[in-house]
């Protein structure tokens, strides 16, 4: 379907791709072990500059040959060496310019920290995740679903009920949270409420546009079958609301994790990752706080890819065809 | 659920059924707040504190410090908060610097947004290996990087207004370079045929169809990236040294506990969401006068 043009034909033949990603990330990587053998910091950063900019160039043609490739090695490669490139160059260039850690950790640091600290991590991970983010999606999701319903079922609470569900979706986790944790207390509950209420609104606004969207045409075929409402409800309306549900969930998947850690911003009972970031940025260990940051990322790629894999799963695709 | 005519559905006016909704909400919401505050309030009457009430449940709607508010303090509080409008303290001030910031944030993602946009669309390999992270980037809890960000920016001399409004901006690049590049994408085969007809460059190409083509799910993504970049720009006023905005007063109430100012700014909030996304709207309006009329 796309006659785009594309900057980049592939250039598989050329065997300067390979020798340039390896030079690339050799280099960056011999630059950074040098740099930490010196006694002190360089006294100018500038030649070292230039050099990681210069590997980074040369990595990055290596990288742009990788994704020229077919398969699955070019979706997935050139993402982690641009990953890998990045992060050698952040440490060497932290190290040239002697940045103290209280400022920017560099990378082994924070995976220093990430492996000294690994079990109380995990722990907050457990508690902020499981406890707060998990829970709250899924009370949240549960809730949007029978709302959607509802306001599908009744058209007075369309009428009624989806405009304050629009204004409620505008209302900012950060002024909604510290309301909610002075109702319902310090403890887990008030953070899984909080995840609950930003998951609910994207739901019952998706669902709803999504069991609506089926096509007349869908309909009056079923109703040629003498369908039962509930065969029509099952057979059309649900796999035309999925694609939308899918989307809102995905939005939802992204959102729970940082309101739970925004929500702990405003009162915990001492557990959790955003207590613990908390914690560290006032103490200047920075290390700590962006280990806390990566492990709550990576959670959250997580959560994000496996509400992917089901949308795979469930999903018909190919309605366009 | 009948699969009436769509023409026949819309015309009934929402406003009965938004009304009916309100009081059914103010009418399950007076026992529960009653209920919720009847214990602390038994409680410190037990203590022997001086309330100026004589019996628990007469106090549940003027403790000092509730756990749900009454409509009567709710008032109160608003009337307190935003009574001088124009003061450096009142809520619809620091409602507009909140506002100011969140918009020039905006603007600084719309700039970053368009030009990923179109680096995504253009090359394939820059997409493989970075869209990976633009997604990730989104599940960083800004809230931690917040701080970092404003010492960090304040090293190099940027203080003030822009800090908050490049923690907005970093929010809400995302779903403005994931639409830009889905808009800048969805000219279809005829209509670039035809353009390529006209002998027409690659830039004109993206100025005369592209561009226009995409302008439509930049407005959709501006929606979106509005209320992310408004909870960005509230988080940096939080967590760095801020003299105005509601940001500056959640911390500060939240430290004091005043549940009642938490509920007002958290009205402002809201309203401040609806505006910006109403303003948005008025921009799509003029900005995109072939879709004016739906």
């Amino acid at each position: 379907m796309t006659v785009t043009a594309r900057l980049d034909a592939p250039r598989r033949a050329s065997p300067l791709g390979p020798l340039a990603l390896a030079a690339g990330v050799a280099g960056l990587l011999s630059l950074c072990l040098l740099l930490a053998r010196l006694p002190a910091a360089p006294s100018s950063g500038l030649p070292w500059l230039l050099g990681v900019l210069a590997l980074l160039l040369v990595g990055a043609y290596g990288v742009r040959w990788i994704a020229g490739g077919e398969g699955r090695a070019a979706h997935v490669l050139p993402a982690a060496f641009t990953l890998l490139l990045g992060v050698l160059a952040a440490e060497a260039l932290l190290r040239a310019y002697a940045v103290p850690p209280g400022l920017i950790p560099t990378p082994s640091l924070v995976l220093g920290s990430l492996w000294e600290a690994r079990t109380v991590l995990l722990q907050d991970t457990l508690y902020t995740f499981g406890l707060e983010g998990l829970l709250g999606f899924l009370l949240g999701t549960v809730a949007g679903l029978l709302l959607a319903l509802l306001v599908v079922r009744f058209r007075f609470l369309e009428l009624g009920l989806l405009p304050y569900a629009a204004l409620f979706s505008s209302i900012p986790i950060v002024a909604l949270a510290p309301v909610i944790v002075k109702a319902v207390g310090l403890e887990w509950p008030s953070k899984t409420v909080v995840v609950a209420v930003t998951v609910l609104f994207p739901v019952v606004v998706g669902a709803v546009r999504g069991l609506q969207s089926a096509l007349p045409m869908h309909l009056d075929l079923m109703h040629t079958y003498a369908a039962s409402p509930a065969q029509t409800f099952r057979e059309v309306r649900v796999p035309t609301a999925l694609p939308f549900v899918f989307n809102a969930l995905k939005v939802g998947s992204t959102l729970a994790l940082i309101s739970a850690i925004v929500a702990e911003f405003f009162g915990t009972d001492g557990h959790g990752l955003g207590f613990r970031i908390q914690i560290e940025v006032g103490r200047f260990n920075l290390s700590v706080v962006w280990a806390a940051i990566v492990l709550s990322s990576i959670v959250g790629i997580a959560f994000f890819g496996l509400i992917n894999l089901l949308e795979r799963r469930f999903v018909v695709t190919g309605r366009n065809a | 659920m009948t699969a009436a005519a769509p023409g026949a559905r819309a015309r009934r006016s929402p406003l009965l059924p938004m009304l009916a909704v309100a009081v059914v909400a103010v009418l399950l919401y007076l026992p529960l707040m009653v209920w919720a505050n009847y214990g602390p309030a038994a409680r410190s009457l037990a203590s022997g504190a001086d309330l100026g009430c004589p019996t628990a449940l007469a106090c549940a709607t003027q403790l000092r410090n509730p756990v749900l508010p009454s409509p009567g303090q709710l008032a109160g509080g608003f009337g307190a908060l935003s009574l001088p409008p124009t003061s450096p303290l009142s809520a619809p001030y620091n409602a507009v610097v909140t506002g100011g910031e969140t918009l020039l944030g905006l603007a600084l993602a719309v700039v970053v947004g368009l030009g990923l946009a179109v680096l995504l669309v253009a090359s394939r390999s820059f997409e493989r290996s970075t869209l990976p992270w633009l997604v990730a980037s989104q599940t960083v809890p800004i809230v931690a990087i917040a701080p970092m960000l404003a010492v960090l920016l304040g090293q190099y001399g940027v203080q003030g207004f822009l800090p908050k409004a490049i923690i907005a901006a970093f929010i809400a690049f995302f779903p403005i370079a994931v639409g830009m590049s889905r808009g800048l994408r969805s000219p279809d085969a005829l209509q670039l045929d035809l353009m390529h007809t006209y002998s027409a460059s690659a830039g004109q190409t993206f100025r005369l169809l592209r561009f226009p083509a995409s302008l439509p799910y930049l407005f959709t993504a501006l929606k979106v990236a509005a209320t992310a970049a408004l909870v960005g720009s509230i988080v940096a006023e939080i967590s760095t040294i801020s003299f105005s905005g509601l940001g500056k007063m959640l911390a500060e109430n939240s430290r004091a506990s005043d549940t009642i100012a938490l509920w007002i700014i958290m009205v402002y909030g809201a309203v401040l969401g609806v505006a910006l996304v109403g303003l948005i709207g008025l921009i799509e309006r003029v900005a995109t006068p072939w879709k004016a009329r739906t």
